[in-house]
């Protein structure tokens, strides 16, 4: 409220009244914009080279000379139960724009969407039967023998069970983030000790809806921070809903949490069961496909990096794996934030991708190139 | 979050709001978050999804098995046919994978 020079209350007058709500009904239409349409994202050009049932592997067009690039090329591997676009989601600020521009020939495995008809895929099939055919046609699109992986969320433990168990298939290096891997501690996050209570029984949501609704997986991690996902994120977007900069970065975000996927249910079923029930990886008990995976097959050079405010994530489930693998060039790396926001929120490009890149680059020449 | 520092202005629309909330929602959203990490709500919504779960199984099964044979009636294919189909196409789709890639080989290996 404003004052006068001697400091007497000065009433707004009529207009001004009207004014300030002319400007609320303004904000909340683009509010209402924000919330429920999408933004354009995943922008930046690509071509699909491989698909098999949903799973679509593209290569992004390399904005740097080819005697520029890095010779090993560089895959792209996100989780199961969500679109990959965060990995580039929107111009100016995207992880993959950030690793073009650094010279790397980059590729991203999207898994796709599973129908009803996939109910049973499992980690054995990701890791298995799609990898290897997505590699091979890595390979044999860019003509080098060797690569590197980088794995998200659910798709880090993909790919740590796949470089267990092909060793020799010419993974040189493995980026793996926010990885859950080790689910000893059952406190350790609300998915833990959800999931570890006797009475959540996977094997009845798979029965009763065949692959596990998006929405539920979306629901599930919201309410592990309920106040600050149905509710903070929207004051947050209201007290800054004249910043365009702020409005734009939210709306992408908003865009890509929106867009949820079902998750196959025989993976959810082997998630629950093997893995967060029994944490079978680390045990060393599990098996895919009848081979038995075991972490100290993994030799790539290793870089694991931890979100120290992974709620989803813990880092007790990410760190526990550096003494199991077999690597010897091995580096764990804490970055401060949260699941998703080490990699697509605001500091990201300052404080994860540049670390990323640079572990990345000394690792990334072919053999003979200096 | 806002600056909750800002003057406080009766004739601002949203602004009584947004100090209730500034003052609450921190110690709401701790509160919150301490309660879906314990054992208590774990047990409980576990049971809560699987009561839901298992009382609508009965009348599940009997909508598939009543949409099964109305379909099987207009001669049109279930769930189960799709599911084997779509089985088939990704075995033949992996086949011509296969095959692509002994191509490919075969041509690097002639140029």
């Amino acid at each position: 409220m404003n004052q006068t020079e001697n400091g007497e209350l000065k009433l707004p007058t009529f207009s001004e009244v009207c004014d300030a709500w002319h400007g609320v009904a303004q904000n909340a239409q683009t509010f209402n914009r924000l919330v429920n349409t999408d933004a354009d994202i995943a922008q930046t050009p690509k071509e699909l080279i491989w698909t098999l049932n949903k799973a679509k592997l593209y290569r992004y067009t390399p904005v740097v000379p080819e005697e520029e690039r890095h010779g090993i090329p560089l895959l792209l591997v996100f989780a199961i139960m969500n679109r990959p676009h965060v990995l580039d989601l929107r111009p100016g600020h995207s992880f993959v724009e950030y690793m073009l521009e650094k010279g790397y020939d980059l590729y991203l495995l999207d898994w796709g969407a599973p129908g009803p008809e996939d109910k049973n895929l499992k980690f054995d099939d990701y890791a298995l039967e799609y990898l290897p055919r997505v590699v091979r046609k890595l390979k044999s699109v860019s003509g080098a023998n060797e690569f590197s992986m980088l794995g998200w969320c659910l798709g880090a433990l993909i790919c740590t069970i796949y470089a267990s168990l092909r060793p020799d298939d010419g993974l040189r290096n493995l980026i793996l983030l926010t990885a859950p891997l080790d689910f000893s501690d059952k406190k350790s996050s609300g998915f833990s000790r959800w999931t570890s209570d006797p009475s959540f029984k996977p094997e009845s949501i798979v029965e009763a809806f065949g692959n596990v609704p998006g929405e539920m997986i979306d629901s599930g991690a919201k309410m592990l921070k309920p106040v600050e996902n149905y509710l903070g994120t929207y004051t947050m977007l209201w007290d800054n809903i004249e910043d365009p900069s702020r409005t734009t970065a939210w709306h992408a975000m908003n865009t890509w949490v929106r867009d949820t996927i079902p998750m196959a249910g025989a993976a959810y079923q082997q998630l629950i069961n093997e893995f967060y029930k029994e944490n079978k990886l680390i045990e060393g008990t599990l098996k895919i496909r009848g081979e038995h995976v075991d972490l100290s097959r993994l030799t790539a050079s290793l870089f694991n990096v931890i979100a120290e405010g992974d709620h989803i994530t813990p880092p007790c489930q990410s760190e526990g794996v550096m003494d199991l693998v077999g690597s010897q060039d091995k580096e764990l790396f804490h970055v401060r934030g949260g699941h998703i926001g080490i990699m697509a929120g605001r500091g990201a490009e300052k404080k994860t991708w540049p670390h990323l890149d640079e572990w990345l680059a000394s690792r990334s020449e072919l053999a003979g190139d200096g | 979050m806002g600056d909750s520092k800002e003057t406080f202005n009766p004739f601002d629309p949203t602004g009584m709001l947004k100090g209730m909330r500034d003052s609450n929602m921190d110690a709401w959203a701790k509160m919150m978050g301490e309660l879906v990490h314990t054992d208590a709500y774990a047990e409980s919504t576990g049971k809560m999804l699987d009561a839901w779960l298992s009382s609508s199984a009965p009348f599940r099964k009997v909508m598939e098995k009543s949409m099964s044979q109305a379909l099987a009636n207009l001669n049109l294919p279930s769930l189960n046919d799709i599911s084997g189909l779509n089985e088939r196409l990704t075995n033949i789709e992996m086949r011509l994978d296969d095959l692509d890639a002994k191509l490919d080989l075969f041509l690097s290996k002639i140029k």
